[in-house]
């Protein structure tokens, strides 16, 4: 047992902050639901961050580890389901792999345009690439992510060797990781305004009803961060399924929170948490949701 | 990073393991129920260790030449969650083993360590420790218990409450004020209970017999060598000792256990049916997990031979979360534990119930991620 990062790990994680260094640092006003950055998009690709999962040597523990550290930036990528789900599945292809439950076909999908790949967990898993007529873009949708819903599953699917639950499991280990990144910049941006914004002559921050909370949204972040870690390390379907369910939980409960501790501040746009939880917002539903993920557990540990 | 054991470590949970099943009594489970700190538990604890000793499993991470086996930090943690799975045989005694004994390593004098270190390791030692006073629980700083420096002696007046252990220790890890000044005018004594001047008076409490008294100290003298550190070192011992103690006890690792034991007993009696139960088994089994894997990202850290500062109260949060958790379950899906059914499951529920309270409140451990985690503004006091 050895929680640390490996050498390899950290310096991937070193060259990851120095790409991302400027687009962390963008001016963050009116941006929107979602923000993107094409030139993000592309200098992680050409950096190679998005393929770790495909060297036997760092795997889809270190891929988990690239999520986490991209979901802190307020710009959104398809990072988790791209850098997880394309070593398992081997699919060379770039661009942005979409994540879709042959059951839930209508759940709005992040950054579902035509030519990416859709991958379908059924009774077996399928994918296709997606054409314009199967693709309803919706751009009002109150996602921090750019979203699109499907509008009919096409038939002729390529067929995928990886088990359904495998590939259940590293679409898991994907949401709790970028789970985990999302909560952490969440979290610190609202400490952040805590910190500065007074009232009643003192620093929010300093009022302990709001302390205590922030203090708990730590412990569940802290503790999403190393069961996706972990999940991601043994590709073990309870662990899996224990961590997309406390990312899950602890989405559900720390989003709240931090926009109340915003008061009216982390209702507008001006203010950059939503592009955090509002990506968080959309996780809770992936997978069916909590309950699913815990009967998955259940099933998983106790049979 | 690994998240698995090593042959080695996993042959020592084995070894652990295999010692407990050929040591603990048949009727164990059911006598565990007997609170840590009771009479009966108290005697057999002090057999049980002295064969911990005797296999060397006692101490078997504190330095070799004070009688361990200089093991590393996750042989304390294998060894630490065995003997709370099995329901802590060693009683009073963990706390011995997990902090008074490194504290004393750390800070004692050679000859307080010559006099306290050797009967901890051959487990015939109970202490107690001094902390909480009537108007001193959270707020530790403002303890009153003055201890007076007489020539060669020190004076000790005051009343200690909620203290664990002091029916039967033999030794009392006492905090004192010696001057004014709220946290550096406080000194540790190491005081021998049978000093005369004290009287403890038991506490009955939920956590089960024996285990919370109050202690007075009237015009109590005990020796100068008796202070532990320098005048007004306290606040800065019982800083390490604390991160010692809360890192000590795997109280997930119990949880986690009980968790197992009520759904197996649920499967048993066909009672594992529906969504409801087997969606509220994975939430606990989720915050267990969650205590586990933030504890085990500390002792990385100590075994790399870092100093750990305020991230332990995170785990330990954590770790009353999931107690919380499965203790709610057990009460909901399988009550009649509570009656008596289940000895495994009431002595959880017991030995749960004080994580939220004991070695630091958890509403001051979320002060402390506050302001040392998250990098918060302090309160204003």
């Amino acid at each position: 047992m050895d929680l640390s990062l490996t050498s390899d790990q950290i310096a991937i994680l070193d060259a990851l902050e120095a790409l991302t260094r400027p687009f962390a640092s963008v001016v963050l006003h009116e941006t929107g639901f979602a923000l993107t950055d094409p030139a993000l998009d592309r200098a992680l690709a050409e950096g190679g961050f998005l393929d770790v999962g495909f060297d036997p040597d760092l795997g889809i523990g270190t891929a988990a580890i690239v999520v986490e550290r991209l979901a802190r930036l307020p710009q959104a990528t398809a990072a988790a389901t791209t850098a997880i789900l394309r070593p398992a599945l081997g699919l060379e292809a770039p661009g942005p792999v979409c994540l879709v439950e042959a059951d839930a076909p209508h759940r709005p999908l992040p950054f579902l345009a035509p030519g990416a790949t859709v991958v379908v967990l059924g009774d077996q898993v399928t994918s296709f690439t997606a054409e314009a007529v199967q693709v309803r873009p919706e751009p009002e949708a109150l996602y921090g992510y750019p979203v699109a819903s499907l509008l009919a599953l096409p038939e002729g699917r390529t067929i995928h060797a990886l088990t359904p639950t495998a590939c259940r499991t590293h679409w898991q280990v994907a949401l709790a990781a970028e789970a985990a990144g999302l909560l952490a910049a969440a979290l610190g941006s609202a400490c952040a305004h805590v910190s500065e914004r007074r009232q009643f002559g003192r620093a929010l921050a300093t009022f302990q009803a709001l302390r205590h909370r922030l203090a708990e949204a730590q412990v569940r972040t802290n503790g999403v961060y190393w069961l996706a870690l972990q999940a991601a390390h043994t590709l073990d379907p309870a662990d899996a399924a224990l961590a997309a369910f406390h990312a899950q939980e602890s989405a559900r409960l720390v989003v709240y929170d931090l926009h109340q501790c915003m008061g009216a501040m982390g209702m507008t746009l001006e203010h950059p948490l939503h592009l955090w939880t509002y990506r968080l917002k959309l996780l809770v539903s992936a997978l069916g949701g909590r309950g699913a993920q815990a009967l998955a557990a259940a099933d998983a540990l106790w049979g | 990073m690994d998240f698995t054991w090593t042959p080695e470590e996993q042959a020592f949970r084995q070894r652990l393991k295999d010692f407990l099943a050929s040591t603990l009594p048949e009727e164990w489970e059911r006598f565990s129920q007997h609170g840590p700190a009771s009479p009966d538990l108290t005697r057999y604890a002090e057999t049980f260790c002295g064969k911990l000793a005797e296999e060397h499993l006692l101490t078997p991470h504190w330095p070799v030449d004070l009688g361990g086996q200089g093991l590393d930090p996750w042989h304390q943690t294998i060894l630490a969650e065995e003997m709370w799975i099995a329901g802590e045989p060693r009683g009073g005694q963990y706390m011995n083993v997990n902090w008074i004994g490194p504290t004393l390593i750390k800070y004692g004098t050679e000859a307080q360590k010559a006099r306290y270190l050797p009967p901890i390791a051959e487990g015939r030692a109970l202490w107690c420790q001094g902390f909480s006073e009537p108007g001193a629980g959270s707020d530790l700083a403002s303890l009153r218990t003055r201890a007076v420096l007489e020539g060669d002696h020190y004076r000790v007046s005051g009343q200690k409450i909620w203290t664990s252990y002091a029916g039967l220790a033999d030794t009392c890890f006492l905090l004192c004020r010696t001057s004014e000044d709220r946290k550096r005018g406080i000194s540790i004594l190491l005081v021998p209970m049978d000093t005369p001047g004290i009287t403890v008076r038991q506490i009955p409490s939920l956590i089960g017999e024996g285990d919370i008294h109050e202690v007075f100290f009237d015009d109590m003298l005990v020796p100068r060598e008796a202070l532990f550190g320098e005048e007004g070192q306290a606040w800065e011992i019982i800083a390490y000792s604390l991160v010692n103690e809360r890192l000590g006890i795997p109280r997930y690792s119990l949880a986690r256990a009980a968790l197992d034991r009520a759904v197996a007993i649920l499967r048993a009696e066909g009672r594992w049916r529906g969504e409801a139960v087997r969606i509220e088994a994975a939430h606990a089994a989720a915050l267990c997990e969650a205590a586990r894997t933030a504890s085990y990202a500390i002792v990385t850290r100590r075994a790399a031979g870092e100093r750990i500062g305020p991230e332990s109260s995170s785990a330990r949060f954590a770790t009353v979360m999931a107690e919380r958790r499965v203790a709610e379950f057990v009460v909901e899906y399988l009550p009649e534990a509570l009656a008596d059914a289940h000895p495994y499951l009431k002595m959880h529920h017991q030995r749960g119930i004080v994580a939220g309270i004991a070695a630091g409140a958890a509403e001051i451990q979320l002060n402390i991620i506050a302001s040392d985690v998250l990098g918060l503004p302090r309160e204003p006091r």
